[in-house]
């Protein structure tokens, strides 16, 4: 029986994310379609048993399930009217993938990275929830949520000393008790869609750029870090922070590169339920102002078209850092916490400031903790960004925005360190670093080195075995240019086939859909 | 056999990842026996209880120990009072082996409430939870005067997770 309500729920996640793209007029792959739709039905999962509780209405399984369908019903309207106007056809154009074409080389990467989802899913679903943060509270509201109905609960009389983690976001407590109401009894089983997901669209995005061969090496980097592998299983706010994260950079980045508004609302919406996840987000997508200024100044957009966009750009995330923090927290639960109280009262010395930067790298990236923490994946990106710097000497568009996001990271992480001493080096810092993995990883798919590479081993691929049965030679078949934005792009491919990877301008919307022809 | 070629590159990077540096001792210390661990685990037959116990260990086992007393001696409203983990760390030399867990930590455990030496409630405290090397004992407060003695005998250990 649980496992059938565990399907339902993905069902409706993906009725529910469904329709959130489609409002968005959002056309992409199915690759994306479908894992965009599951991480936006989750999150929605996660925001819709926390608002029964603004309204104080009993969270039994009754009224979770119900607003969950509701939900799914209410937003299923735009994807009802699009099957009206376009027929089944564009909606199964939407889920069903054409002619997948998965090349046998890829195979052991997927052996390799199937065992490591497989053992993940596996502990989350036998295992219950280990880490104190969770235990000392996420998880002991929701499990007294699951009983008395409320997730201000009896939890709330007992000594909370030592803990703050009664102050978290209600996302990882109301999705645990979803879980639990379907009969889970530890929960946790609603992380591994996230973490099957953020897989398969990172494999995607990762495939428009690279080589099949590196998409696998660098998609084992990232899966195989040690620290970060261990929370797709264990429950917490920081993997699905990086994972929503990750994603509202993406499509920010997207609109940079066509200037689609619709990808640039659709970051908004996704960055908005990050900082829902974890507040601090809020900060750091602040810091990504400036760039969206630049790109707009460069597409010569008046100041007054720009003024009201990047308003409306941080309203979800304004939403998402308030509700949960001023109203929640300030309104509804029985204790209270003076984040004023937690502030640096000695913010005119920066001499701390300074000292958590140099932490971060001598401690969080180059030590041998840091090898035990994320294995080598920041030693590849380094060595090939000092590649790229001196051999290439200029980095393309979309490299440098990955490059922007991981050091306003850095620097953002630091900042808070300092700003909020109780964001200690050891806990809050190394797992706020999760965000910088998957834009190492878009940074290495960007690197012109390896795009490079890639189209050097994709000629090597398609150029027929015997130059004279082509009729001409092999080496001629493509030549690769390098353009004006630092691109490098081939000059003309094989006639015929299509490139696994590399070798084409981004699009500007990634994954963008192309309407076929009937 | 260009096909073959490229699959022998896949082989031999993904052998190379999993034999470089940490990740060879990374991979056979945790997928490697969390797949035996699920190999043991999918027939098992232990209840959610006996994974709970198996999981938390034994400061899950004690806890539930004390319910199991609080229930046989139909105690109404038991507090647990624990003793500090800087007694148990600095004095009996136990620690982190044997701990006290935090009260919400107890509380999502047993649905009892626990209370630290410092506790705003610790007067209401009415069993003290000891621990040793030779076993648990739980005692009962009977009196605001014994609980006094009881915190003198802690004040020099301040509680600590």
């Amino acid at each position: 029986m649980p496992f059938l309500v565990y399907l339902l729920l993905l069902i409706v996640y993906l009725v529910s994310g469904l329709g959130i793209l489609q409002l968005f007029g959002l056309r992409l792959k199915p690759a994306y379609t479908i894992t965009l739709s599951l991480l936006l039905g989750i999150a929605l999962a996660s925001f819709l048993p926390f608002l029964l509780q603004l309204f104080y209405i009993p969270l039994t399984a009754f009224s979770v399930f119900g607003v969950l369908v509701l939900g799914a019903i209410m937003l299923s309207i735009p994807t009802v009217m699009h099957i009206r106007r376009e027929g089944f056809g564009g909606l199964r154009a939407s889920l069903v993938p054409g002619r997948v074409q998965v090349q046998p080389y890829e195979v052991p990467f997927w052996v390799i990275i199937g065992f490591l989802i497989f053992v993940s899913v596996w502990r989350c679903y036998y295992l219950p929830p280990t880490s104190r943060d969770a235990l000392s509270g996420p998880e002991a509201i929701a499990e007294y949520a699951f009983r008395e109905h409320t997730l201000i609960n009896s939890f709330f009389k007992v000594d909370l000393w030592s803990t703050n983690n009664q102050f978290k976001s209600p996302f990882l407590i109301c999705l645990q008790l979803v879980y639990k109401l379907a009969g889970f009894p530890f929960g946790q089983v609603w992380l591994s869609p996230i973490f099957i997901c953020i897989i398969v669209f990172l494999y995607n995005a990762l495939r428009e750029k690279v080589h099949p061969i590196i998409v696998g090496i660098l998609l084992l980097l990232f899966i195989m870090t040690p620290e970060t592998y261990a929370y797709t299983f264990m429950i917490l706010y920081d993997y699905s922070n990086m994972v929503y994260m990750f994603l509202g950079l993406y499509f920010l980045f997207a609109y940079f590169s066509g200037g689609d508004k619709k990808n640039f609302y659709f970051s908004s919406l996704i960055i908005g339920i990050a900082t829902y996840i974890r507040s601090e987000t809020l900060a750091l997508a602040l810091l990504f102002l400036p760039p969206m200024i630049l790109a707009q100044r460069r597409a010569k957009l008046p100041w007054k078209e720009m003024a009201i966009p990047d308003v409306l750009f941080f309203l979800p995330a304004l939403i998402g850092y308030f509700l949960p923090n001023g109203v929640y927290i300030g309104h509804y639960l029985p204790v209270h916490y003076d984040v004023g109280a937690l502030v640096n009262a000695n913010l005119g010395d920066v001499s701390p400031l300074f000292k958590r930067y140099g932490d971060i790298v001598n401690r969080l990236l180059v030590s041998d903790f840091a090898v035990k923490l994320w294995g080598y994946i920041f030693f590849v990106t380094a060595a090939l960004f000092v590649a790229e710097a001196v051999f290439v000497r200029r980095f393309t568009r979309e490299a440098l925005n990955w490059l922007y996001a991981i050091a306003i990271l850095y620097l953002g992480l630091g900042f808070l360190g300092w700003l909020l001493p109780m964001v200690d080096l050891n806990d809050t810092t190394k797992r706020g670093m999760f965000k910088m993995l998957p834009l190492c990883l878009l940074y290495l798919a960007n690197n012109t080195l390896l795009v490079r590479l890639s189209q050097n081993i994709s000629r090597w691929e398609l150029a027929p075995s015997s130059p004279k049965a082509a009729g001409k030679p092999a080496a001629a078949a493509t030549r690769t240019v390098l353009t004006r934005s630092g691109k490098t792009v081939a000059a003309s491919g094989p006639s015929g086939k299509t490139a696994p990877a590399g070798g084409k301008p981004s699009p500007a919307a990634p994954g963008s859909r192309r309407k076929r022809k009937k | 056999m260009k096909g073959f070629l490229l699959m022998l590159v896949s082989f031999a990077a993904i052998f190379i990842l999993l034999n470089a540096g940490y990740y060879k001792e990374w991979f056979s210390a945790k997928p490697v026996q969390y797949w035996s661990d699920f190999l043991k685990e999918k027939d098992d037959t232990l209840d959610q209880a006996g994974i709970l116990r198996q999981r938390y260990g034994v400061v899950y086992t004690i806890c539930m120990r004390v319910k199991d007393v609080m229930i046989q001696k139909k105690i109404a409203h038991p507090v647990i009072l624990f003793e500090p983990n800087s007694f148990y760390r600095d004095s009996l030399h136990i620690y982190p082996n044997i701990h006290a867990p935090e009260p919400a930590v107890f509380y999502y455990y047993t649905g009892l409430q626990g209370v630290w030496t410092n506790s705003p409630d610790v007067g209401k405290a009415n069993f003290l939870l000891m621990m040793s090397k030779k076993g648990i004992k739980l005692q009962e407060i009977k009196d605001p005067r014994q609980l006094k003695l009881v915190l003198a005998f802690y004040k020099k250990y301040p509680p600590s997770l």
